[in-house]
């Protein structure tokens, strides 16, 4: 498929990038691997005046133990993150997930940033300008209806990072740079809760860092998928646990991932965590897999991970 | 449209383009240098027939823009053959039977290749696993994964 115009320019830093940013009137899109980016602009979902490659920025591709924390560049490639030995020993979890995240060819060129901050999908979304023009515009692409529940209020597209869920249940937290300064919060709360927009970042911000509290744990991440390979989820499970208590994220349903705590672990605290997440997993008919399996499954994986994270990561 | 110059090596040859900003490493590759081994299939990069090898690593040259290779250096399976002599993963496909329809072949053959070059003795296992970053739709995977197992044990 042919991309439409745009212009190119490649930044050497943050500073340069946001300028960059300034002078297009913010009508850009930020490029790290592009394993998201692309497809979006071929499918016309987005149509960016310029694109603003952030590759050459050098700060953004390290991996450094500071303090007390593992500080991860945005440009790390999953591939890199994956076969890190810290990450291997202390987050078992975050391993697990980067393993199973699309295919190993690209996992070698999308990046950790770009993977948190990926669109979300819907099956009735992701497809050609042609395809989408013929059964009418969605509340995501500007329209005034929801094509998979009639009536519906809200947009329901599906956030697929397959790695934030695990980032959240290890506690992370980001770094942000914008034209309004930098800023640091806990993961979780960069999900606005609307499809619409999903992630709550201000105009022009850069997700430069990810900052992972360094404390060994035990962890285990669950996919559904049809596939073993390349498919995005279409329902993510991610448990971390520290001295006898953790964290549970369940993404892949809905824009925004749940996140529970586990105390005291034992059989009746994972089985009432599987029961509330089960009761406010909300999936509707848009992925290739039916609601009902799905929102079933998420009891399933999530019992399935902690006992798992129980027995092998020790 | 502004254009940008963009160097860098195609198999062991250096070349210099003016890109559009907006030009897929897969369109440079096939319309200005007629490498017609580099294939697109989705245009998604789910399915891995552009697969083209750089600075080491497989690359799906349909999601790269041009003008981010700059000073990269690329290999298509036009550049496997040395001195008159084909890839030892090229001989295996053929021995091995591992080519149907041929769209995917390249695509493979690369990644393969990449899997060879970093890692001396790759196991079935992590043969499956590289090769599942690649679609064949005539499903002849068996094949393809015996052939890079010969290719493996031959360069080792």
């Amino acid at each position: 498929m042919i991309l439409p115009k745009f212009e190119y320019n490649k930044a050497e830093n943050i500073a340069k990038a946001i300028a960059f940013y300034e002078s297009y009137n913010g009508q850009v899109r930020y490029l790290a691997g592009g394993t998201d980016l692309i497809p979006l602009v071929k499918l016309r979902l987005s149509t960016p005046m310029a694109i603003i490659d952030l590759k050459g920025i050098e700060e953004l591709k390290t991996i450094s133990h500071q303090g007390r924390s593992l500080v991860v560049g945005a440009n790390v490639t999953l591939f890199e993150l994956k076969n890190n030995d810290m990450v291997r020993d202390y987050f078992p979890v975050l391993h697990e997930s980067l393993d199973k995240t699309s295919c190993e060819t690209l996992q070698m060129r999308g990046t950790i940033g770009g993977n948190i901050l990926q669109g979300t999908r819907c099956l009735l979304y992701n497809k050609s300008l042609e395809w989408r023009t013929a059964l009418g515009f969605c509340f995501k692409m500007g329209g005034e209806t929801c094509n998979v529940v009639p009536n519906a209020k809200a947009c329901f597209s599906n956030y697929c990072s397959d790695n934030a869920l695990s980032l959240i249940a290890l506690s992370a937290s980001v770094n942000l740079s914008g034209p309004q300064g930098n800023r640091e919060m806990k993961l979780e709360k960069i999900f606005s809760g609307d499809g619409r927009n999903p992630f709550t970042l201000m105009p022009g911000e850069i997700l430069t860092k990810i900052r992972i509290p360094m404390k060994r744990s035990k962890g285990a991440y669950e996919k559904l998928r049809v596939r073993g390979s390349i498919d995005y989820p279409l329902l993510g499970v991610a448990v971390s646990i520290k001295d006898n208590a953790g964290r549970v994220c369940v993404g892949g349903i809905g824009s925004t991932p749940l996140v529970y705590s586990l105390e005291n672990i034992n059989k009746d605290t994972f089985t009432n965590v599987a029961k509330k997440a089960y009761n406010n997993a909300r999936p509707v008919a848009n992925t290739a897999l039916s609601p009902g399996y799905r929102k079933k499954m998420v009891s399933v994986l999530i019992q399935r991970a902690i006992k798992r994270a129980l027995k092998e990561g020790k | 449209m502004k254009t940008t110059k963009v160097t860098f090596h195609v198999n062991d040859e250096k070349v210099t383009v003016q890109a559009r900003p907006y030009e897929t490493l897969l369109e440079t590759l096939r319309e200005r240098f007629d490498l017609t081994g580099v294939k697109e299939g989705c245009g998604m990069g789910a399915c891995g027939a552009c697969t083209v090898v750089m600075n080491g690593i497989p690359l799906r040259s349909c999601l790269v823009l041009t003008p981010e290779v700059n000073g990269a250096s690329i290999t298509t399976i036009e550049g496997l053959r040395k001195d008159g002599k084909l890839h030892p993963l090229q001989e295996a496909f053929m021995e091995k039977g591992a080519v149907q329809c041929g769209f995917c072949t390249s695509g493979m053959i690369l990644t393969a290749k990449a899997l060879l070059d970093r890692k001396k003795r790759p196991t079935k296992k992590d043969i499956i696993k590289t090769i599942s970053s690649n679609i064949c739709r005539c499903t002849g995977y068996k094949k393809i994964i015996e052939a890079v197992e010969e290719a493996g044990k031959k360069k080792a």
